[in-house]
């Protein structure tokens, strides 16, 4: 509000513009009756704004009805069309609507039960974009594409899980093709650790850095593999699956089939059982939230995890020599509780060099970086077809 | 939380249930609601109770609401032994009750719909505090992160999932203990779903006890640190939400595996 001061007519139809554009943004959409309630500016006044936005191309107005009657819904202005990125999570699936400026337009959360099954939680995942797009005015015929980030090593030929047994209930069927079908819209599969890997690699903390990994610490431990600034997949998209390192040769046997993985001595599972006695029924992001607000227990539980994974990335790091490692997944946010002890550990295992010692931060775009390179995928592949379209 | 005498093992190992009922019975004639059913709510605990049609989960949080009174039974509210003669004495008592049928006023805005029947009155006069209710009706709709633009809108123009939230947050009202919601989810679409189990995240996170009764298994599991399961009125099995499987609920829930009373595992303080 820095028009009041000011006082003249001009600064404050700039104040009555801004906060027109921040509700209409907040919001994803709302009609010119909810605008005028939510700015508090009087309905004329709306609708003239609207109108000046309108004209200059910042929002778009589309006919719709409320409780019967017909109004006017502002939705920011979208360039072509829609895509959509999808994460989903051990717990909950995360959906992002974002335009071809590449702003993000409307975000959801669902929570997820635990185990949760591919036909159930992809028919969630459909129905909730058809949800979103409707909340920002759209329909399914906008949505150009669709990217999809999921907790396993994924075919990217077939769309398909590559490692059998690691996402229970996932493993028979083509992603991309039951979300194509359900949709009629091309969709994209990928891990989503290498998702979000792209993402902080174009519009985060590993912007500045060809060369870096991306650790996804959640409820199981995963890693995207930057090199030359392009992500390594691998072979058959297993690059960067480090949770399934052994680290415990008698340890407990681990979805993969091995025995001793990172996985079973850090992964939700192992980093609760600690606790149980002590703290009754507890989930990840309890233990996180708790060891940040200073729990000595969990922050324990959390510290031990760092240290351990850190000794795990020692041996990537010795083999790949990034720059830096990018913390992401939800153990990351209890902050440097978990980031201080991994960096130590990891810098004991590591080859000293002479240029610059290997780091450890916080990923920019935190526990969004999944879904953000999940829409990031669909501008990618959509930018590939029009180009393919102009050759012919 | 207060002085303990016990030793801290963990933050809240000593703990007195916020809420604890006890061999509830509630026969309506012949039909048997409710064979001594026991319930316990913790502190920044969300408790699923599922079960079949008729199996007695609105019987109990109508009991709860202090809408329906127990033939036999008992009821503790933070330790102490209470009777709920009527949904007053509930809501003094910390217990607030959201039904499926919302209960809202159409014509009314979202703040007087928080406030119907305890608006607050500016100091010495009858005017209506106004300025302050808005204020309040505000925070309280941040709290729970709910997704309504303005608190002057009339309830009638609002979704259903915003008008869930405005129910959800007319509990938040009183400063309550335990927060029960029955069928919160049904005939709600999937992002309006999402919205409410993300206010029942809110709930647990603001430190209060939440009943989640519900139909929708996948919703339940979701959510719910404890999944209680009712059968013809009868406590019939307690799983921990993070890791109980829909089988195992349904085969609770239809009675192919069946349970005497389960609740002493959850007694960590009287052993």
């Amino acid at each position: 509000m820095s028009g009041w001061g000011s006082g003249s007519q001009t600064s404050l139809r700039e104040a009555n513009r801004a906060s027109i554009l921040d509700a209409v943004a907040r919001y994803g959409g709302l009609t010119q009756v909810e605008l005028a309630a939510a700015t508090g500016l009087s309905a004329a006044t709306v609708s003239t704004i609207v109108k000046e936005l309108a004209g200059s191309g910042l929002v778009e107005v589309h006919p719709t009805s409320r409780s019967g009657r017909r109004a006017q819904l502002v939705t920011v202005a979208r360039r072509i069309g829609i895509g959509a990125g999808v994460h989903i999570g051990h717990r909950q699936l995360r959906v992002v609507l974002g335009d071809f400026s590449s702003e993000v337009i409307a975000e959801q959360v669902l929570p997820l039960p635990r185990d949760h099954l591919i036909d159930t939680t992809l028919d969630r995942a459909a129905l909730l974009i058809v949800d979103m797009l409707d909340r920002v005015g759209s329909s399914v015929d906008e949505l150009t594409g669709i990217g999809i980030g999921v907790p396993a090593p994924v075919d990217r030929a077939t769309g398909r899980i590559s490692v059998p047994g690691v996402l229970r209930g996932w493993d028979d069927e083509s992603i991309d093709q039951v979300m194509t079908d359900r949709l009629n819209t091309p969709a994209w599969v990928d891990n989503d650790a290498n998702l979000a890997a792209l993402a902080e690699s174009t519009r985060g903390a590993g912007r500045d850095h060809p060369d870096f990994l991306f650790l996804r610490a959640s409820y199981g431990i995963g890693s995207g593999v930057v090199i030359a600034g392009r992500l390594h997949r691998g072979y058959a998209g297993t690059a960067g699956e480090i949770g399934h390192i052994q680290v415990d040769p008698r340890g407990a046997i681990c979805r993969c089939g091995s025995r001793g993985c990172l996985d079973t001595v850090v992964g939700e599972e192992a980093l609760l059982r600690p606790l149980r006695a002590g703290y009754g029924t507890l989930g990840l992001r309890d233990v996180v939230s708790r060891a940040g607000t200073g729990d000595p227990g969990c922050s324990r539980v959390v510290a031990d995890a760092g240290e351990t994974i850190g000794a795990v990335l020692a041996g990537v790091c010795q083999t790949l020599n990034p720059q830096v490692i990018v913390a992401g997944g939800e153990l990351s946010e209890a902050g440097e509780i978990f980031l201080d002890p991994m960096r130590r550990s990891l810098r004991r295992g590591v080859l000293a060099n002479v240029v610059a010692p290997i780091d450890i931060v916080p990923a920019t775009l935190g526990t969004r970086a999944e879904v953000v390179g999940a829409f990031a995928m669909v501008l990618d592949h959509t930018d590939v077809t029009h180009r393919g379209g102009n050759q012919r | 939380m207060t002085q303990s005498p016990l030793p801290e093992v963990g933050e809240d190992a000593p703990e007195v249930p916020i809420l604890d009922l006890r061999g509830i019975v509630k026969h309506f004639g012949p039909v048997e609601a409710l064979v001594e059913a026991s319930l316990i709510v913790n502190a920044g605990e969300v408790v699923a109770i599922v079960g079949d049609n008729a199996a007695g989960k609105s019987t109990l949080a109508k009991i709860v609401a202090g809408v329906l009174q127990p033939d036999a039974g008992e009821i503790r509210i933070a330790g102490e032994a209470v009777t709920i003669p009527n949904p007053a004495t509930a809501q003094k008592l910390g217990v607030a009750t959201v039904f499926q049928d919302l209960a809202l006023a159409e014509n009314l805005d979202v703040t007087a719909n928080l406030f119907l029947g305890r608006e607050r009155v500016l100091p010495g006069q009858f005017l209506l505090a106004d300025g302050e209710m808005e204020q309040t009706a505000r925070r309280v709709l941040r709290d729970l992160g709910a997704f309504i633009p303005s608190v002057r809108t009339p309830v009638g123009q609002l979704s259903a999932g915003q008008r869930q939230a405005v129910a959800i947050a007319r509990t938040l009202i009183g400063e309550p203990r335990v927060v029960v919601l029955d069928e919160p989810t049904a005939s709600l679409s999937v992002a309006q779903t999402a919205e409410v189990l993300l206010h029942i995240e809110r709930l647990r996170a603001l430190g209060l006890g939440v009943i989640f009764i519900s139909h929708n298994l996948n919703d339940v599991r979701a959510v719910a640190d404890r999944v209680e399961v009712l059968r013809h009125g009868r406590n019939n099995g307690s799983y921990p939400g993070g890791t109980v499987t829909n089988e195992e609920l349904i085969a609770a829930i239809t009675g192919a595996v069946r349970k005497g009373p389960h609740l002493s595992a959850y007694r960590r303080d009287r052993k």
